[in-house]
């Protein structure tokens, strides 16, 4: 690992040269009826546009590596017989510029089951190779819980990670493509006091957190809890809307659809992220459904991000950013959730 | 400015080595429909070909494995394979109509092309029950995943002692593979059938499975202790009364296997469609050993 | 129009296919008619005898009726019966057609008649309470939407020809309106229906930042009680949640429970 520290308006010239590629990055969408500003990660074409204060996005930027909807193929049809195109829907590489250490870790998870597991999606894969990170450093939000889920720092997955020093950045560079582009900036290597600056500020940061999940003997505890009252609490209030889902940045459930073409001469086969939330998630032919109650469903959500994923990688399917509390319209946080699980007051 | 390097996943070299190429994913096998045998009002079997003759030989599965069949535009859904692996790539899929694909499947004619992906999902351990009795269960459509077992275990006859198999139906109508059932009972395989609701054709046993089941029992009950494996397909009621009259009679948890049903969208272990508790059907399935199907929640 | 239909090698029939309108404004047969450049491959899947807003020649042999509209009258009543013996798959086509629509608003007056005088003053006409097709006739395909989504008529269409089973999301619009990352519009001080409604029409009135006011009717899991809640929580009266519930006729078996009862005369039914 490489560090190095460059002045801050140095960063607009790293934006410059990367912009020979797809860059995306957070930006303001609008306000609420409060005032509080809405980032969300957009293409971006000018440096100015990039809000690299932000707290944090309503939506994960999952759209540019698992979208939301996506052609996995399609076929034309002749007669009885067929020939099916497939294509990884990813034509040049594309920059992400300002993800938190939430954003990241995110991606590392998901790479844990698209791309490390048997069986790795090369629809994913294409996309997660061809891009490039930098990262940023973030304040964190009353409802961040990503310490707790050891999330708050990425420790991998990304090409360049920044840290504001206030007039200057430090800049951890993890990739030869990174360090390849360190030559559009003017550099210089951290001296002792920039180490000290960068310690001290990672520490103020960690006595900025607020929400917190104890995740001791978890996986023990939701089995334990598995008949317990409080999922049916939740379950009443949860609309099986699937936002959590959505705007989770680690959620990769999916449905697939085949269609055919008005003209029966052409079809597809659309992948759609589905929630586990979601009504007809667990439905088989024939219509039997073997999670109908709202209450199993979301169960059923807790178990796979807390249990079950940590069964398979030893690390849990949540990385604390508190975007599906945010957007519930019903209020269900993951830290109220759990403190429920373990009997806790909430 | 300065462009990065655009990196064709197929093509990549991948220090991770996953276990499985990138490119299987959806560049699935090509195969015919060479036949179709409509075998009651629901349910036909069908004989289908991977094309590709070097593709077909290098098919290899094991009993109680399953593949996904796709009709472009109409649907892709899990099936377990009813034939026996010595027939690798040219495979029979035992297919009741109940959706959309069925119902379009249960339509199409010999010489339809399908796509073919997998085997996927675990088997029935064959190897590990040489030496050994071996009870086959099968309830309904049970019979479809349990024929390809059934198959193996006739073609190594000599490494089995007793065999038993055990079905039950609804109706003598709804009965399937009828025509095997005087060649099972001459390869030495004890074949017991029971329905539910017999007509003026039926004049075998009457009841549910269980019953027979109970009559079996008491007839091995010396041997199920050590000596036996058993294997049982059927619906969660069905499984769960058998399995637990078998643990009754001694037969271990960890010597008993069923094989769960869900509704699968990619059958490699990435939709989350079909998990159980939270494990995934496809990958640690959807064979399991009785022990793993108690311990999973939400199986029973 | 070209020969047989097949697919995958399946022969297909084309459809003979009607369309008539009950009380309605038309508007979702219309929809019929955009979208051009898939029109002519839409119409070549079907056999069209009837078609009021599209051609003169009219026949009344026909295997699918798609009917517009709400029966509002003795006669539509009548029209229905005879529509429903002559085809094999009717369809209600459209909100009036499934739940009653914009239309079943004036059933919420208690005095029909002060209603009746009220907008045809001393005309005699013969106008009773708004029922959905479902009230009198069975229907074997509902089309939500007002106006209905061609999109989604297209896919519809094209499954029927092809003989698979006609499926909608089951899910609530939050889910549309989620993948195409739309700010909510709870956070935008704006009351919607998007968490408790059917979805399919890509959250068509959220994209642009409209509340959704629930033409769809219920997604198969509404909690319209935990809605409600929401509503209250973000300053909304539950007159506000009514008027929306209650706009198209899909909630209607909601709506009993939520509704106050103490409306004494006609007027004072709100949100008109």
């Amino acid at each position: 690992m490489i560090f190095k520290v460059i002045a801050k308006q140095e960063l607009a010239k790293l934006f410059e040269a990367l912009l020979a590629n797809r860059v995306v990055g957070p930006v303001r969408k609008g306000s609420d009826k409060n005032g509080t500003p809405i980032y969300s990660f957009e293409v971006v074409y000018d440096f100015t546009q990039l809000q690299l204060d932000y707290t944090s996005t309503q939506y994960p930027a999952k759209r540019f590596f698992l979208p939301y909807t996506e052609t996995l193929c399609t076929f034309e049809i002749a007669g009885d017989s067929w020939e099916k195109k497939v294509d990884f829907n990813i034509y040049q590489p594309q920059v992400l510029f300002g993800l938190h250490a939430c954003d990241i870790n995110a991606l590392n998870k998901l790479d844990k089951v698209l791309l490390e597991s048997a069986y790795p999606t090369p629809y994913y894969a294409s996309k997660r190779k061809n891009m490039f990170i930098v990262g940023i450093d973030c304040e964190p939000q009353p409802y961040c819980f990503c310490r707790s889920m050891g999330t708050d720092t990425a420790l991998h997955g990304f090409d360049m990670f920044l840290t504001d020093l206030g007039k200057k950045y430090f800049v951890e560079i993890q990739s030869a493509a990174a360090y390849n582009y360190l030559k559009h900036m003017q550099t210089s290597d951290p001296t002792e006091e920039d180490h000290l600056r960068y310690m001290a500020v990672e520490e103020a940061r960690h006595e900025k957190f607020m929400a917190q999940v104890d995740t001791t003997d978890l996986t023990k505890i939701l089995d334990m809890e598995f008949q317990s009252e409080v999922w049916k609490h939740w379950g009443d209030k949860c609309l099986s809307c699937g936002t959590c889902a959505s705007v989770c940045p680690t959620c990769y459930c999916y449905g697939v659809a085949e269609t055919v073409d008005l003209d029966l001469k052409h079809a597809a086969k659309m992948k759609h992220l589905h929630s586990c939330n979601l009504i007809d998630f667990a439905e088989v032919a024939g219509g039997h459904n073997f999670r109908p109650d709202s209450h199993t469903r979301l169960k059923y959500r807790y178990y796979h991000k807390h249990r079950g994923f940590v069964e398979a990688f030893e690390e849990s399917l949540c990385v604390g950013c508190g975007r599906c509390g945010e957007a519930c319209l019903a209020n269900i946080t993951v830290p109220e959730v759990i403190a429920s699980v373990r009997h806790e007051e909430i | 400015m300065e462009r990065l390097e655009f990196v064709d996943v197929l093509k990549e070299e991948r220090p991770e080595a996953p276990r499985h190429d990138l490119g299987s994913f959806e560049y699935t096998y090509k195969a015919e429909i060479t036949n179709v045998y409509p075998m009651t009002e629901q349910e036909k079997l069908y004989q289908i070909q991977i094309i590709d003759p070097e593709k077909r030989r290098g098919f290899t599965f094991r009993p109680g494995q399953f593949v996904m069949l796709e009709v472009p535009g109409i649907g892709e859904a899990p099936f377990s394979i009813s034939s026996s692996p010595i027939r690798r790539g040219d495979i029979e899929l035992c297919i009741r109509k109940v959706g959309n694909l069925t119902n379009f499947l249960a339509k199409v004619k010999r010489g339809t092309q399908v796509g073919i992906s997998g085997p996927f999902g675990t088997c029935f351990p064959v190897e590990k029950m040489y030496g050994q009795n071996i009870i086959l269960i099968a309830g309904g459509l049970g019979i479809a995943p349990l024929r390809s077992p059934t198959m193996t275990v006739l073609e190594n006859r000599s490494r089995f002692g007793m065999v038993e198999v055990i079905y039950g139906a609804k109706r003598p109508s709804e009965l399937l593979f009828t025509y095997l059932y005087d060649m099972w009972r001459k390869f030495d395989i004890n074949l017991n059938i029971i329905v539910e609701e017999p007509d003026h054709t039926w004049d075998g046993p009457v009841g549910l499975i269980t019953e027979i089941l109970q009559e079996r029992i008491g007839a091995l009950r010396d041997v199920l202790e050590q000596e036996t494996y058993a294997i049982v397909c059927g619906p969660p009621v069905m499984f769960t009364f058998v399995c637990n009259m078998l643990m009754a009679a001694g037969l271990p948890m960890h010597k008993m296997f069923v094989s769960l049903e869900r509704r699968m969208h990619c059958g490699r272990g990435k939709c989350c469609r079909c998990n159980v508790g939270s494990t995934y059907t496809c990958l640690k399935g959807p064979v399991f050993d009785y022990w793993s199907v108690m311990n999973l929640k939400e199986a029973i | 129009m070209s020969a047989e239909l097949s697919y995958m090698g399946v022969d297909l029939t084309r459809p003979r296919v009607a369309f008539f309108e009950l009380s309605s404004c038309e508007g979702c047969q219309l929809q019929l008619l955009n979208k051009e450049a898939s029109l002519l491959d839409f119409f070549n899947l079907l056999q069209v005898v009837q078609f009021r807003e599209a051609m003169s020649e009219k026949d009344d042999t026909y295997d699918v009726a798609f009917v517009e509209g709400s029966v509002t009258r003795a006669d539509e009543e009548e029209r229905l019966k005879i529509i429903r013996k002559r085809a094999k798959i009717l369809i209600a086509f459209g909100s009036c057609a499934c739940f009653g629509g914009v239309n079943q608003l004036k059933n919420r007056f208690a005095d029909q008649d002060w209603v009746k005088r009220e907008v045809y003053g001393d005309f005699a006409i013969d106008t009773q309470p708004v029922r959905p097709l479902a009230d009198i006739v069975e229907v074997d395909v509902n089309i939500y939407g007002c106006p209905v989504k061609k999109e989604e008529v297209e896919r519809i269409v094209t499954d029927l020809v092809v003989g698979k089973t006609i499926l909608y999301p089951k899910y609530p619009v939050c889910m549309d309106c989620k993948a195409n990352e739309n700010i909510c519009l709870f956070d935008l001080g704006e009351p919607c229906l998007g968490p408790v409604t059917r979805a399919g029409c890509d959250a068509w009135c959220p994209n642009n930042r409209m509340g959704c006011w629930g033409c769809r009717g219920p997604a198969e899991a509404a909690n319209v009680e935990q809605l409600k809640n929401i509503m209250a929580e973000h300053g909304f009266s539950s007159e506000t949640l009514l008027d929306r519930l209650e706009c198209f006729g899909g909630f209607s078996a909601f709506v009993d429970g939520l509704r106050q009862p103490q409306q004494d005369t006609g007027k004072q039914g709100s949100g008109i």
